[in-house]
């Protein structure tokens, strides 16, 4: 904001005949924000009507009472759902970010003949699409007696998580000066004494970054839970959601509700964490 | 100031001599044999995975029932994939919503960037806003742009809106009412200019042209994800010293040519990882065109994506499934090998 | 008591670049040895091989009669302390420093009391609990260094430690460095590309270039008898031109500008054969010249040259003199006192003792 008050500090140096060409800015990213909301907007406002006045016709227009509209209705249907989904996220996040720890420790801090070409192996694990190992690891989950249960889909969550979790961890801890390590060696640290000691303490912004990327990430699946938990009551909630939108017997208002519900915590998290998730993106995209 | 110097205790001071090449050796295997759990998980996973799924693309497998007898001739499916008159409109539609997301989304990224760059008030909250959309599920986005796209409401209602269609009742012309997701049409079709120049084309079934019903698809997964370029762009022009935009203004290029010619050209690297980033995503699209139109009216909307599930989990058509996911992840990794390859040199 | 070092032969490569080529070193209990060179010369590897924080490709390394060539850094039972300090930035100054004894598993009271005793001989008492971000680059480094002594290792490593510091906080660091070394009787080796340093800290210097040993000595001795061409050009300033020798009935003497110098050559000198001669600022005498009227024969045995500058150094002062017929000036440091009636532009003869002139082959 300062900018505006102090031209050079940033950015861009406006030069005077600017002031017009910001208001025509300004009003661009307006445009595009009304754009950018109109989605969110209509799962709100519609989830917001009683179905006595919810009308195709009027999909734009505001509630006319705050009766809570299709939110009760859409709770009930979706709370265990919800539920499974926070029983399965949460560990799972949790879990590929610990290894992804241990991973980008040993890959940026213990390079060994061969870990470079072990970690863009690994990396590869990211890109694909899961379609192609659909088959096996269903039939892995069933031999494992995992298949159908809520922790085969936090084991599929961990082990797919491997690849984004070790990069933002690896990447994190290369800006770590090596001398702490060596300086940890020299006082008679080894390995993972360091790594306890020293970079693991060290990691916690790496940690929340993994760990919000990864809560969004995980939460936002559809075709592993769709695909290796059956019981509707286990499947996560983008999967309810989506069984619901194709429902017909259900009202409207309780689908845009659920719209809304169903993204309420990744949307919270963005909110609140948004600064470290944008840490995540960047990270997980790699460098140029 | 002296400092006493008891001598730590002997075990601590003097290491046992038989560790000579012990030390070293053991600390050396420490790291590949902590980092043995994660890398064999992915190559079971990922590697081992692909391989068992390429075998069953390759075998008889067709029912409930697994079958991993090898079909003869070898590769077959395949042939039969490709033969395939929904797996070929499937491949179509696939090009068609890349490049339709390519553009609107590294476009659009690119442009919420530089408008963002001027350091407008309240450009956090914009930011935020742009970038909002790419935190949420696929699912909720198809489940809210399905609306948007129905032609019953949402987009034609503003259509409505603005009064054209009133004026096109005066002229006794029909009123605008596109059909969105529920449009079979394809348009801009290739197939008579192509069977100008060669003939056997006026025989193919597959429509070559632009199915309307992707394009509300292409829009939703732009909204979607044009934020993630957009911060990738952000990143970039942060990068970009403050010299070299007033050498430019100094030298009096006017702010396009200061964007066109200075300022995207550094931006390069980065419009490359967005484009490899974007298009393997739009190559793997799944959900959001599963939760949004579906298949769509006469495969208008089906992707591989799709057509993967539904063979294995609808028709249970196990080596049809395994096939279209091998081209699937083909296609993924001639946009991603070389990007992993180059990263691998600058390790 | 400090430790014995022997290197032998020691030799590290790096993608085919040599880092370290044939190295032996023996290092006495109690000594304080600097490697010294411009950067690249090996020096900084050396130490790191000897911390074990590289392997070597060959040679040994022995300390206190215990070969621990392939034995990892932590069980060396040495203390390094960096460049860069390398703090852990999520400990307290006091935990840092306890960092050693309690990865040795010291119990807590002997941890305090050491910990204690270190603080006091840094003069950081009042820093104990305060994050290495709150410290001064000074204060860190006294840190680094009690975090190195914490275990009472016989043998110290320092790798350009006082680099990063300002001029005076480098100055009385290394005072304090040098006491504390001697008050302990600590072995220690100390790399830096500062021969000023090197030779107001060291017992002995070692001398690097490209990989390898150029020179082991006092630093007296390195800078009266710089054994090599390099040496001599490394340490101190020195004026040197390369140039032939000549004899001159039958005495062996160099051209300089156009004057014609008597040297003593060390060793034997082929007549007409290329040398470098290098003589020290403070080698020669001046006299001051009436102008344009002193210049006696077609040949000088002094050299004669107009004063480009004179700067004053405290004690000494530094004259650039132009010698005729040369390319470069020369230096001169005289006593103040004796160079006070000496301004620019004036001309002057320099007189060099023959013996005061090194020649290298």
């Amino acid at each position: 904001m300062a900018s505006i008050l102090s031209p050079t500090t940033s950015g861009y140096s406006p030069r005077r005949k600017s002031r017009f060409s910001r208001y025509v800015i300004f009003g661009l990213l307006v445009a595009a924000t009304l754009f950018y909301l109109a989605p969110v907007y209509v799962m709100v406002i519609n989830g917001l009507k009683d179905k006595s006045y919810m009308t195709l016709a009027g999909m734009w227009n505001l509630p006319r009472d705050l009766g809570g509209g299709g939110f009760p209705v859409a709770w009930e249907v979706l709370s265990p759902n919800i539920w499974a989904s926070l029983r399965m996220v949460i560990p799972a996040a949790i879990l590929s970010s610990l290894l992804g720890a241990v991973n980008g420790y040993l890959l940026s801090k213990w390079k060994f003949r061969g870990s470079d070409i072990i970690f863009t192996l690994i990396l590869f694990g990211m890109f694909i699409p899961y379609q192609a190992i659909l088959i096996p690891l269903i039939r892995t989950l069933d031999l494992v007696g995992l298949y159908g249960s809520w922790k085969g889909l936090v084991m599929v969550h961990v082990i797919y998580g491997i690849p984004i979790a070790s990069l933002i961890f690896r990447n994190y801890f290369t800006n770590v000066p090596s001398e702490l390590v060596e300086a940890a060696r020299i006082d008679g640290a080894g390995l993972i004494q360091t790594f306890f000691q020293i970079m693991l303490p060290l990691s916690l912004p790496a940690f929340v970054v993994v760990g919000i990327f990864q809560f969004t990430n995980i939460w936002n699946d559809f075709l592993f839970g769709v695909t290796v938990v059956f019981s509707p009551a286990d499947q996560p909630v983008t999967v309810a959601l989506n069984n619901l939108n194709g429902t017909n017997s259900v009202d409207w208002t309780v689908v845009m509700a659920a719209a809304v519900l169903s993204a309420l915590p990744t949307a919270l998290v963005y909110i609140f964490l948004g600064r470290f998730f944008i840490r995540g993106l960047l990270a997980g995209s790699m460098k140029g | 100031m002296a400092i006493s110097s008891p001598a730590l205790p002997r075990d601590v001071v003097v290491a046992p001599p038989t560790s000579r090449r012990v030390g070293f050796s053991l600390e050396r295997i420490l790291s590949p044999l902590l980092l043995a759990p994660s890398a064999v998980a992915i190559f079971i996973f990922v590697y081992g995975f692909i391989g068992y799924t390429f075998y069953v693309s390759l075998s008889n497998w067709r029912s409930a029932k697994p079958d991993l007898s090898l079909r003869h001739p070898v590769g077959a499916v395949y042939g039969d994939l490709f033969g395939q008159s929904r797996f070929q409109i499937d491949l179509r539609n696939t090009v068609v919503f890349t490049l339709f997301f390519l553009v609107m989304a590294v476009l659009g990224g690119l442009a919420l960037a530089i408008l963002l760059d001027r350091h407008i008030v309240g450009s956090g909250f914009f930011r935020s806003v742009f970038l909002f959309p790419y935190a949420l599920s696929f699912i909720t986005t198809g489940v809210a742009w399905s609306w948007i796209f129905n032609p019953e409401t949402g987009v034609n209602l503003l259509i409505n809106a603005t009064g054209v269609n009133d004026v096109l009742a005066t002229y006794g012309v029909g009123p605008l009412k596109p059909g969105w997701i529920t449009n079979p049409e394809v348009a801009w079709q290739l197939n008579q200019p192509i069977a100008a120049i060669y003939p056997p084309a006026a025989e193919w079934s597959l429509k070559l042209g632009v199915p309307l019903a992707m394009i509300p698809v292409a829009i939703a997964a732009a909204w979607q994800l044009s934020g993630f370029a957009m911060a990738m762009f952000l990143a970039g022009l942060g990068t970009i010293s403050q010299e070299v935009r007033e050498a430019a203004a100094l030298d009096g290029a006017s702010d396009w040519r200061l964007y066109k010619d200075v300022i995207i050209p550094l931006l390069n690297p980065i419009t490359v990882s967005v484009l490899i980033i974007l298009t393997h995503v739009s190559l793997k699209i799944f959900d959001l065109v599963f939760a949004m139109s579906g298949k769509g009216p006469g495969f208008a909307t089906d992707v591989p994506g799709i057509f993967v599930y539904e063979m294995i989990f609808r028709a249970q058509r196990y080596n049809y499934g395994a096939a279209a996911a091998i081209v699937m992840l083909v296609g993924v990794s001639i946009v991603i090998v070389p990007y992993l390859a180059r990263q691998l040199k600058t390790l | 008591m400090g430790a014995n070092l022997q290197v032998r032969a020691l030799s590290k490569a790096f993608d085919n670049t040599v880092a370290v080529d044939d190295v032996s070193l023996d290092v006495s209990p109690g000594e304080f040895l600097s490697l010294l060179g411009p950067s690249g010369c090996g020096k900084t590897t050396t130490l790191r091989l000897i911390a074990g924080l590289e392997r070597a490709d060959d040679g040994e390394i022995v300390i206190d009669g215990r070969e621990v060539t392939n034995v990892p850094p932590q069980r060396r039972m040495l203390g390094m302390v960096f460049q860069q300090y390398a703090l852990f930035p999520n400990l307290t100054a006091y935990e840092n420093i306890a960092f050693a004894l309690r990865v040795r598993r010291q119990s807590k009271s002997e941890v305090a009391r050491r910990v204690g005793e270190l603080l006091a001989v840094v003069h950081l008492e009042d820093a104990a609990g305060r994050y290495p971000h709150q410290l001064s680059g000074g204060m860190q480094q006294r840190v680094a260094l009690a975090r190195a002594l914490a275990a009472e290792p016989p043998l110290l490593l320092l790798d350009e430690p006082l680099s990063a510091l300002d001029a005076a906080i480098r100055d009385e660091l290394r005072t304090e460095l040098r006491r504390l070394q001697r008050q302990l009787e600590l072995t220690v080796i100390y790399v830096t590309h500062d021969q000023a340093e090197a030779m107001a800290i060291s017992d002995r210097i070692v001398v690097m270039d490209r990989g390898t040993v150029n020179q082991i000595g006092s630093p007296q001795e390195l800078y009266d008898r710089p054994a090599t061409r390099f040496s001599a050009s490394f340490i101190g300033a020195s004026n040197r031109r390369l140039t032939t020798v000549e004899l001159v009935d039958g005495e062996p003497t160099i051209s300089w500008g156009t004057a014609r110098l008597p040297v003593t050559p060390n060793g034997a000198v082929n007549p007409g054969s290329t040398v470098l001669a290098v003589w020290r600022p403070e080698a020669a005498a001046v006299s001051a010249l009436l102008p344009e009227s002193a210049v006696t024969a077609a040949m000088p045995s002094a050299l004669r040259g107009r004063i480009e500058l004179v700067t004053f150094l405290g004690p000494i002062t530094r004259l650039d003199v132009r010698v005729d017929g040369d390319d470069e000036p020369v230096l001169v440091d005289l006593v103040s006192a004796a160079a006070a009636h000496l301004e620019a532009g004036q001309v002057i003869t320099v007189t060099v003792p023959p013996d005061a002139i090194r020649i290298y082959t």
